[in-house]
């Protein structure tokens, strides 16, 4: 009995110990807190001129590249200590930046998808006065300018089409593979035919709901026009439900392309059990010739690239007719942009922040960050590094001859996940075309 | 009943053995929770710097939204089959290792396992078991049943989450268990037994009337979390495939947060809230009778 | 007789056995992992590792700020955990008795609490402890584990406090004990098995939780373990040989602390048969 209570005064004085040292820490976490984050007001003419700033990054593969970015940065600008933070997985970053706000945190930036950057608009500062406003590529600015005035700082570029290997494709040729040939469907048939007959599977085909919600499918809006107008017109007809989606030409010659996709598909037998990462793998590998993605893939491709770094994009063919609008232009467009928050940032920060995009932008070492580090296409005429992988050297290629279709960046924000699945039932053969046309266009009468 | 005298000392031992959790509970979950149901009649979409009032609208959505009584009726299917099978599994591991057995200890460390890992890290290592090590053996020993992958077929997707469910919990339930049939006393056992009580007689008699306590905690708690999942619902299925697997919390959660309706997200969680709530109250209603007359 | 006994016993030893491994399975695949590059990862992920490479280990190290990740994680942890345990017993032991009706209300109306989604409040949380000024800082996040802990605590405890006769502490503040007295000298250690659980069941909640401390602790300092090892996700992908060697970082510790615990309980239970 003795013995029990000799232990039991022990663990007893132990968690006094520790309730009282742990509250002492974190008595004194707060302290330092207050003093050195506080948002830094007070602290930028208490001590001189040194600002902190945070940037809340929501494009996860170039956490670390930004990281060190940072620190170039900082080395430049001794002054400014830039922080950067992540948004957490299965969180998007509206969801995050919405949160931070809520709790008074908010980062001094915050990288949006072009989407969402009107949500935050009574927030974050009007960067319309900016010198680099005067860089950008065509129409870069257009989606998040309200009211004349420009809340964004275009980051990155992203394109995306069938990306093929070289190697498979120039044996199935039988000698060297020119892209420019594949502008129909039928050609398309064609070369799958041909990667066939030469031993390998043409294609895979991705089945994540964002691959097909945000990037295959849109194709059919984007497609209907080249003018940015007549797109617009065609998603409020959509809303109004007025739209005929089941007799529409471009969705029809889309979906036609995507039923040869589905003969020719590696995973025909469970088309729905890939998950993103068998793509770059069977790609790189050279045991399929073309996978439907983006340039943000070859990171993962070039882990397992058997063909020497040859890879490029073509086009989604959407008719027979070379000449169709859509049949060899490549699907690009800014896809994330930097705010700067206004309203818990000091002036002090909110002009350090701006320094940093300018940096971005004009310094070499920044640029080299975006181009080299980061392999981002930029959105600036000024940058004139070359892309640094074979992707975004291919969609580069597409831009300058003016051969890029707006791709869609500012559908609802649940669009990829509902139009998503119903794109996945589709190619599970769990539906039919007109069943899909009808819960397309069910899902675009449901959006407010 | 034990009461000290005196106003003054009654209140000072409440506030001593009360105060600093019931403080804690009203500030931390009650607060928010009411001015969350305040938010879900404004139009509020989490972000603005703005909201207005606009009454019940918010509500008439709820009952609109026909995805949501979907999915909250697939819900109960999981929950009815995931509850059962983890008291069940947990009670049998409990019972089996109360026994004093060799090796006891290491059984139920190794049985508790699952639950050191977090729900979205154990959802992506059941996915590869799912999509490519079950695939992998079904194709080689020729098992139909097992030569595509489970998370592509709505039915067995399904089935799929019951089972790591079960997995995940049935180690947490059998815990609480064997804390319970560790006070079931010895001694009254081996009296019945010399009785001539045996095997599954002892069991009804002494052991699972004795056992009422844990069942109350282990069902209620295996109803709330089956109710709430998520975490193993987005790494595992993620809904998929094509939402035919979305439960309701992920259901609430995209409302929210990706429709950007807030409002009516919010809405929704509260009328979850409700109807669980109904569910459990009752369960522990029931089975507090039950505890009363065993 | 004897004979079949022991052919019963040694059945039940393989079902278990097999149950058992049926459970750590996706354990041991963590752990192969762990050694392997991203593509042999993805490439099979059932293969052995080719050589035991400790590269992702040392990456996630250095990556994680794993040493302060792990004071960090482990302060919140230990501090919110001890709070729980000894506010909740308290609570659900002058709850039982004190059977008033305030009191079985308010008890109701922490069962019933614990059915709120944490996705309902997060926001409003947020939003009224930011405009406080009172979130970033560790003190907070326990006092609001305290918060959304101490219900199941008190829930669990609610169920065994009531199974200590009455007498006993009747005949200790017969004695001469106060209350406060009887609970610590008397209930308390008889709780014992009961703390036990309720505090593994905690330590593992709270040192592997993710979404409330990604709201309330902004600061990289301040980060817990789950908080680091979630930098290897990706928007596309993931790098999952460092993601694994940090998880089996993050939770190396717990199995240490698991495996001491689970003595401890049969400890406890022991020096509960005493009484």
């Amino acid at each position: 009995m003795n013995k029990i209570k000799g232990l039991q005064v022990l663990i007893l004085s132990l968690l006094v110990v520790m309730v009282v040292t742990a509250c002492g820490g974190n008595g004194g976490g707060k302290d330092t807190n207050a003093s050195d984050s506080g948002n830094g007001a007070g602290n930028a003419s208490a001590s001189g001129k040194a600002v902190k700033i945070t940037l809340l990054n929501s494009k996860g593969e170039i956490q670390t590249q930004l990281e060190d970015a940072a620190k170039a940065f900082h080395e430049d600008n001794p002054n400014i200590t830039l922080e950067i933070q992540a948004v957490p997985t299965g969180g998007s970053p509206f969801e995050r930046a919405s949160a931070l706000y809520a709790s008074g945190n908010p980062p001094t930036m915050i990288m949006l998808d072009t989407g969402d950057v009107e949500k935050f608009k009574d927030r974050i500062l009007d960067l319309s006065g900016e010198k680099w406003m005067a860089d950008t590529v065509a129409n870069a600015t257009d989606l998040t300018t309200f009211d004349g005035k420009n809340y964004a700082f275009p980051l990155a570029i992203e394109g995306y089409g069938f990306i093929y290997n070289k190697a498979v494709v120039d044996k199935a040729a039988g000698g060297s593979f020119d892209p420019s040939t594949i502008t129909t469907t039928s050609a398309l048939e064609n070369l799958f035919k041909q990667i066939e007959a030469s031993g390998k599977k043409a294609l895979v085909i991705s089945p994540m709901d964002w691959s097909l919600g945000a990037h295959y499918l849109p194709l059919a809006y984007a497609g209907q026009s080249k003018d940015p107008a007549e797109v617009n017109k065609f998603l409020d007809s959509l809303k109004a439900g007025t739209a005929d989606l089941a007799n529409n030409k471009v969705f029809n010659g889309l979906m036609d392309t995507f039923d040869v996709m589905m003969r020719y598909n590696l995973d025909q037998k469970s088309p729905l059990s890939g998950a993103y990462e068998r793509g770059p793998e069977v790609l790189g590998k050279g045991e399929v010739g073309i996978w439907f993605m983006g340039n943000w893939a070859w990171p993962q491709i070039s882990g397992f690239d058997t063909a020497n770094g040859q890879y490029g994009f073509l086009p989604v063919p959407i008719s027979n007719n070379p000449d169709d609008y859509g049949n060899q232009e490549i699907s690009a467009a800014v896809s994330k942009r930097i705010v700067i928050d206004k309203e818990k940032s000091t002036p002090e920060q909110q002009e350090a922040a701006k320094k940093f995009l300018n940096w971005i932008v004009y310094e070499a070492k920044g640029q080299d960050f975006l181009v080299n580090k980061a392999s981002i296409i930029p959105a600036f005429k000024n940058i004139t590094l070359p892309a640094a992988d074979p992707l975004g050297k291919s969609i580069q290629a597409y831009m300058a001859k003016g051969k890029t279709e707006p791709s869609m960046s500012t559908l609802p924000a649940d669009h990829w996940s509902k139009v998503g699945a119903s794109m996945q039932k589709y190619l599970a053969q769990k539906s039919d075309r007109a069943t899909l046309a009808k819960e397309i266009e069910d899902y675009w009468k449901s959006v407010k | 009943m034990i009461a000290e005298k005196g106003v003054w000392n009654r209140l000072r031992t409440r506030l001593l053995f009360t105060g600093p959790t019931l403080f804690a509970f009203l500030t931390v979950m009650i607060v928010p929770f009411v001015y969350g149901i305040y938010l879900t009649f404004t139009n509020w979409d989490g972000i603005a710097t703005s909201h207005t009032l606009v009454g019940f609208q918010n509500y008439g959505e709820v009952f609109r939204d026909r995805d949501f009584w979907q999915s909250f009726a697939l819900t109960l299917k999981y929950v009815l089959f995931s509850v059962v099978l983890i008291n069940a599994i947990a009670f049998a591991l409990a019972y089996a290792l109360t026994k004093g057995m060799r090796g006891q200890s290491l059984f139920r460390a190794g049985f508790f396992v699952p639950n050191l890992v977090g729900g979205i890290v154990l959802g992506f290592i059941w996915q590869f078991i799912f999509s490519k090590v079950l695939v992998y053996f079904g194709t080689k020993a020729d098992i139909p049943l097992l030569s595509y992958s489970w998370l592509t077929d709505p039915d067995k997707a399904f089935w799929s989450l019951v089972i790591v469910t079960v997995w995940q919990y049935a180690g947490y339930m059998m815990v609480i268990f064997v804390a319970g049939l560790m006070n079931v006393p010895n001694d009254i056992l081996e009296a019945a037994s010399i009785d001539g009580a045996r095997g599954w007689m002892r069991m009804r008699k002494m052991t699972l009337p004795l056992m009422v306590p844990s069942f109350i905690v282990t069902i209620f708690l295996s109803l709330q979390r089956c109710f709430m999942v998520y975490d193993v619902n987005l790494s595992l299925t993620n809904g998929g495939p094509f939402k035919s697997t979305e439960f309701v919390s992920m259901h609430v959660y995209e409302k929210a947060f990706l429709s950007r309706d807030y409002g009516v997200g919010q809405a929704e969680a509260f009328v979850l809230f409700l109807l669980v709530a109904a569910v459990t109250l009752l369960q522990v209603y029931f089975s507090k009778k039950l505890e009363v007359e065993a | 007789m004897a004979a079949r006994n022991f052919a019963a016993s040694w059945l039940k030893y393989a079902a278990l056995t097999v149950c058992l491994l049926l459970f750590i399975v996706p354990f041991v695949f963590l752990l192969l992992n762990s050694f392997k590059e991203n593509n042999a990862i993805t490439s099979n992920p059932m293969s052995l590792p080719d050589r035991f490479n400790f590269h992702n280990y040392t990456y996630a190290v250095g990556k994680m700020g794993y040493m302060s990740a792990f004071w960090n994680t482990l302060i919140i942890t230990v501090a919110s955990v001890l709070l729980i345990s000894l506010f909740a017993a308290m609570t659900a032991h002058y709850f039982v008795r004190n059977q008033t009706k305030v009191n079985q209300y308010t008890f109701l109306i922490m069962v019933a609490s614990m059915i709120i989604p944490f996705q309902a409040i997060m926001i409003p949380l947020v939003k009224i402890y930011g405009s406080l000024g009172m979130l970033n800082n560790k003190a907070s996040l326990v006092y609001m584990y305290l918060g959304f802990g101490s219900s199941l605590a008190v829930f669990i405890y609610h169920g065994f406090v009531k199974s200590i006769p009455a007498e006993l502490e009747e005949a200790a503040m017969i004695d001469g004990c106060t209350r406060t007295q009887t609970f610590f000298r008397i209930v308390l250690p008889v709780l014992t098995p009961t703390t036990a659980t309720i505090a593994i069941l905690n330590v593992l909640w709270i040192w592997n939780d993710f979404l409330l401390p990604s709201l309330v602790l902004v600061n990289p300092e301040q980060r817990t373990l789950p908080l680091s090892t979630y930098n290897f996700y990706g928007t596309y992908t993931v790098d999952y040989g460092p993601l694994m060697a940090g998880l089996v970082l993050t939770v190396l510790p717990i199995i240490v602390v698991y495996l001491f615990a689970q003595k401890y309980i049969i400890q406890g239970v022991m020096q509960g048969s005493i009484k």
